[in-house]
């Protein structure tokens, strides 16, 4: 599970009608708003960072949507590959004569 | 993870980042994030991505990041990222992370036709110093060879140039930076006497008119544009304008989108100035004081290797260019010749491209003549399907735009014009532009070329890791220059070596034509990302050429290799960056480096102690060499002048150019670390703190010489978040940056009374001439003065013809960096775009048979890949013009490219070449 913190902004005075729009795309809920700038906070979920992104794309693709990036990326639970028993040599560099 | 947990989780990010971004909080809410965080240390960091150098803040607890975010305090980002930048962290975790050296091997021994084996660091250095010392035996010191990176940071560049140039006495390091910016480096050498730009990102939020011109910034430096967009979206009066050879999503904001054809926005500058000298809106204060007027030959050639024994047979009548062209019917107009009549023009200054001799205004006038608004239209209009009379009018809005008095004007412009045939020129255009308007070095007003990697500036141009470069815009080339640095450095005089060694694609060229036998590749992937790449990876195969390649991922420039060195990355080592706008940013190392995986500042280091001064220091043959007081081809013996100095034949390069006594003053463990570790000195086994020592050594050569550099400490302060050079101390004893250059109100290197000082010291002495050569050779100088160019339109020399019928232009993708090295590692993100594919006009498509999604060749002179087709998407191709990124090691798109450079910069046009299209 992927989870990152977005900020986004819209016009001032649609913020209400933005978070409602936001609350509404898969996997994006809104946490905290600034009306008078604009600013709403939201975290988008994904099963892998792939499908975090698609969904970064649709709130940009939002009509109206000023500004939609990343801000806090959670790395934490992530597993870390263990190299002490990862392959010595990549498969890709096995009985390679280098053709790329 | 649980429901709760994970709702939990979102809370807790969700007041990270809008405590992150200054939005108001609940104390409730405030210290949940808090406690979520118990036992983290913050840090902060740059992005390892382009060269805008975003600052990031990197979380992390018992030396594992936890989380990284957009830092609130860097003026760059101010708290957002990017995509790319989002990855800085994940990056470090692929599966199949190089861990420890791997080398050919049958029997137990080096075969450059066995597989990859694991090996100990002590036999890959026993083998790669075999290596080294045969080549240098045979060949000299131009047998051997580095490519470098505008990703070395600072203190990598310093100890690779310096072991290549001091210890080796090879001029043959240069970085992939090469063909990221050097026709930028051209035109601020050639223009200003120094390198790198007077204004800053800054402009932006002053400009009320922003022009980007051959780039995308909405999708390569997402962070600049999305300033760009508030400044556009705060400010109705604001403009925009997005110039390019295809429709791409900086559009989206633009209030005109201007689609040319390749090679004619040399047209399109001239047209703009030719407006402004016949409404009479050159500001003559500024231009009188501050500038002289300029030109250069044109027949310069276009930086091809001219058809020979290595040639293929089908690209020779591409080659044939480089020595004898026939200009096109615009060339002739633009260059004032008769339309009517064949020019065939042999390239006779191909070797001297460079040359540029001072011309009056009267001659510039004259040069700009043939550039009216209806040859240019019609030249320029790159969308067959739009109206010349739409074309027009929206070339008249832009003149307009530069023009009005009012208006402050900021230029931006990336690879299109940087990987450009003319692109030194191209630049240059845009600074005469600037200038004739006084619209230059002031808030707002600014001429800016993007760079793409995080250090371009900061170490491959700033520490010079070129193949003519010193420290601090030194050249190899000065005696004056050499006699300095041989001072600084603390070697015998005529150490270093006068030539000028071989550039990127000339070590490429020179490894195909047995010049050059050893290629240490560090920070980079260039059998992946080099033009015409059929060529050099069959030639890193080929024969006794011995490839090093050190980098963390298994490349393409790693499966060629002989020998792979596994290097740690970003945040697993001690680092500076340099990015576009002047800014040196520091970090310290936060986690530990995976396995054997070992800096490259340790790797170059540890090689080093492989030399003693009598393998290098004894007279060496360099073909070619001239110089004052140099026996032609031969590097002198200075072993007996370093006895003198108190050296001996069997010291170490290692002890003396990098374990001096000054720099083993620099004790580690240090305050500054404030608990961090330092990998590479822990592995040296020493207690010098190598990165500081070497760090404050290198800045020694910019202090007092317009390139100052604040001490190392200053940049780890809690508050700081950059400097842009110079930095000097105020009277206050302050250390501050300069935002603007060249005007007296913010750069202390304007001399009294002057409101602005172009004051770079480089070429600044030139002949006089007319607009077609030199008339009066005795060379003067006008002390800082900025030159205005006459540069032509010149045609790229491959254009589509009856069998290559398609333009094809390459590139970066959003989500994707360079050759994908580390972006293609998260599985995830790799899955977004999974292959490269070719963007084509859907009519383009049609009429060869095609639909979105088929698999085609995509064939040039030179070779062919596969991709599949793309009609729609974020690229909105013309008619004619197809576009292939140049990230997915799948579709090594380099293979069709044509490895022509400009001539001046020899900075490689990866933008421009012939192609046909064909089912698969």
């Amino acid at each position: 599970m992927n989870v990152s913190g977005i900020l986004v902004i819209v016009p001032p005075d649609q913020v209400d009608a933005y978070c409602g729009q936001l609350d509404g795309v898969d996997g994006v809920d809104v946490h905290h708003t600034d009306p008078p700038s604009g600013r709403i906070v939201a975290t988008i979920e994904g099963e892998d960072t792939d499908a975090e992104i698609a969904t970064l794309r649709q709130v940009k693709a939002i009509p109206g949507v000023l500004l939609a990036e990343m801000v806090y990326h959670y790395v934490g639970e992530e597993a870390t590959p263990d190299y002490a028993v990862s392959e010595p040599v990549p498969a890709k560099l096995r009985a390679s004569q280098g053709e790329g | 993870m649980t429901t709760t947990r994970r709702e939990f989780l979102k809370t807790n990010v969700a007041a990270a980042t809008a405590a992150t971004m200054g939005l108001p909080l609940s104390e409730e809410a405030r210290s949940a994030a808090e406690s979520s965080e118990a036992g983290w240390q913050w840090d902060k960091g740059v992005c390892r991505f382009c060269g805008t150098g975003c600052g990031i803040m990197i979380g992390s607890k018992n030396g594992r990041i936890m989380a990284t975010k957009g830092d609130p305090k860097a003026p760059v980002n101010r708290g957002l990222n990017c995509i790319k930048g989002y990855f800085n962290a994940k990056i470090q975790y692929g599966k199949d992370r190089l861990t420890q050296p791997l080398m050919r091997m049958k029997d137990g021994q080096y075969d450059k036709n066995g597989d990859f084996t694991p090996v100990s660091w002590e036999q890959a250095f026993d083998e790669m110093e075999r290596q080294f010392k045969r080549t240098l035996k045979e060949k000299g010191p131009t047998g051997v060879s580095i490519v470098g990176s505008g990703q070395y940071q600072v203190q990598e560049g310093y100890v690779s140039a310096k072991f290549m140039k001091a210890g080796i006495r090879s001029n043959n390091i240069d970085p992939n930076a090469r063909h990221c910016m050097a026709s930028a480096v051209g035109a601020f050498i050639q223009g200003f006497g120094i390198d790198e730009p007077a204004g800053n990102y800054d402009d932006i939020e002053h400009a009320d008119a922003i022009v980007s011109w051959g780039a995308n910034m909405a999708e390569q430096h997402p962070i600049m544009w999305s300033r760009v967009v508030d400044r556009r979206v705060e400010n109705e009066d604001v403009r925009v304008v997005n110039i390019t050879t295809f429709g791409n999503p900086s559009s989206q904001i633009a209030d005109d989108e201007i689609v040319i054809k390749p090679n004619t926005d040399l047209a399109l500058w001239n047209y703009i100035a030719r407006e402004i000298v016949k409404r009479d809106a050159v500001d003559w204060d500024f231009v009188n004081k501050h500038c002289i007027f300029a030109t250069g030959p044109y027949d310069i050639g276009y930086g091809m290797r001219p058809p020979g024994k290595y040639s293929f047979d089908k690209e020779t009548d591409t080659l044939q260019k480089e020595l004898e062209v026939t200009l096109t019917r615009a060339e002739a107009i633009a260059q004032r010749k008769d339309p009517d009549e064949t020019h065939q023009i042999k390239q006779e200054n191909r070797n001297s491209a460079g040359k540029h001799w001072r011309i009056d205004f009267e001659e510039f006038k004259r040069g700009l003549e043939p550039y009216d608004l209806d040859f240019v239209a019609e030249l320029c209009k790159g969308d067959g399907d739009e109206s010349l009379e739409a074309f027009k009018a929206k070339l008249k809005r832009l003149a307009d735009l530069y023009i009005e008095p009012e208006k402050r004007i900021t230029s931006f412009w990336t690879m299109g014009f940087n990987q450009h045939s003319r692109g030194v020129w191209v630049n240059e255009q845009a600074y005469m532009v600037h200038l004739l308007l006084g619209k230059y070095a002031q808030p707002g007003n600014s001429a800016f070329s993007n760079t793409g990697q995080p250090s371009a500036c900061g170490t491959a141009r700033e520490v010079g890791t070129f193949a003519h470069r010193l420290p601090a815009d030194m050249v190899v080339m000065n005696p004056d220059h050499r006699a300095r640095t041989e001072k600084l450095w603390k070697l015998p005089d005529q150490t270093l070596n006068p030539k000028v060694g071989s550039h990127l694609i000339k070590i490429m060229r020179e490894l195909q034509e047995g010049d050059i036998k050893f290629v240490w590749t560090q920070v980079t992937n260039p059998f992946q990302s080099e033009d015409n790449a059929n060529h050099w990876i069959k030639a890193a195969r080929e024969g006794d050429n011995f490839i090093v390649c050190s980098d963390v991922y298994p490349t393409i420039s790693a499966k060629v290799a002989d020998l792979i060195l596994p290097s740690s990355m970003i945040f697993e080592k001690w680092g500076a960056f340099g990015n576009a706008e002047r800014r040196t940013q520091m970090w310290r190392q936060q986690v530990r480096a995976p396995g054997e995986a070992r800096s490259d500042v340790w790797q170059v280091l540890e090689f080093a102690k492989r030399f003693k001064l009598k393998d290098v220091w004894g007279e060496q043959s360099v073909p070619g060499l001239t110089g004052d007081g140099f026996e032609e081809g031969k590097l002198p013996d200075v072993l007996a002048k370093a006895k003198e100095m108190g050296y001996s034949p069997d010291d170490n390069l290692y002890d003396v150019l990098f374990a001096t006594q000054e720099n083993r003053k620099f004790k580690w463990p240090d305050p500054v670390a404030e608990g961090h570790p330092n990998e590479t000195v822990e592995a040296l086994g020493e207690d010098w703190f190598v990165e500081k020592a070497l760090f404050e050594e290198y800045a020694e050569f910019g202090r007092g010489h317009m390139h100052d550099l604040a001490p190392f400490d200053v940049y780890y302060r809690d508050e700081v978040r950059g400097m842009r050079w110079p930095v000097v101390q105020n009277d206050a004893g302050e250390w501050q940056e300069t935002p603007w250059r060249f005007n007296a109100e913010y750069d202390p290197y304007v001399s009294e009374g002057k409101d602005f000082e172009f004051y770079g010291p480089a070429l600044k002495a030139i002949p006089k001439g007319n607009l077609d050569q030199i008339t009066d050779s005795e060379k003067t100088a006008e002390a800082g003065t900025a030159k205005i160019f006459f540069r032509p339109y010149a045609a790229p020399p491959e254009r589509p013809d009856e069998e290559y019928d398609l333009w094809l232009c390459t590139g970066r993708v959003l989500e994707h960096w360079h050759t994908g090295t580390m972006t293609r590692r998260v599985p995830e993100l790799h899955r977004a775009v999974p292959s490269a594919k070719i963007f084509m006009n859907p009519e383009d498509a049609d009429a060869r048979g095609l639909k979105r999604d088929d698999v085609v060749w995509i064939e040039s002179r030179r070779g062919k890949v596969k991709a599949r087709i793309e009609t729609g998407g974020r690229n909105r191709m013309p008619r004619g013009y197809t576009f292939v990124p140049f990230f997915d090691e799948g579709v090594i798109i380099n293979r069709v490219t044509l490895d022509m450079t400009d001539p001046i910069s020899k900075e490689e046009d990866s933008k421009k070449c012939a192609i046909k299209v064909y089912p698969a």
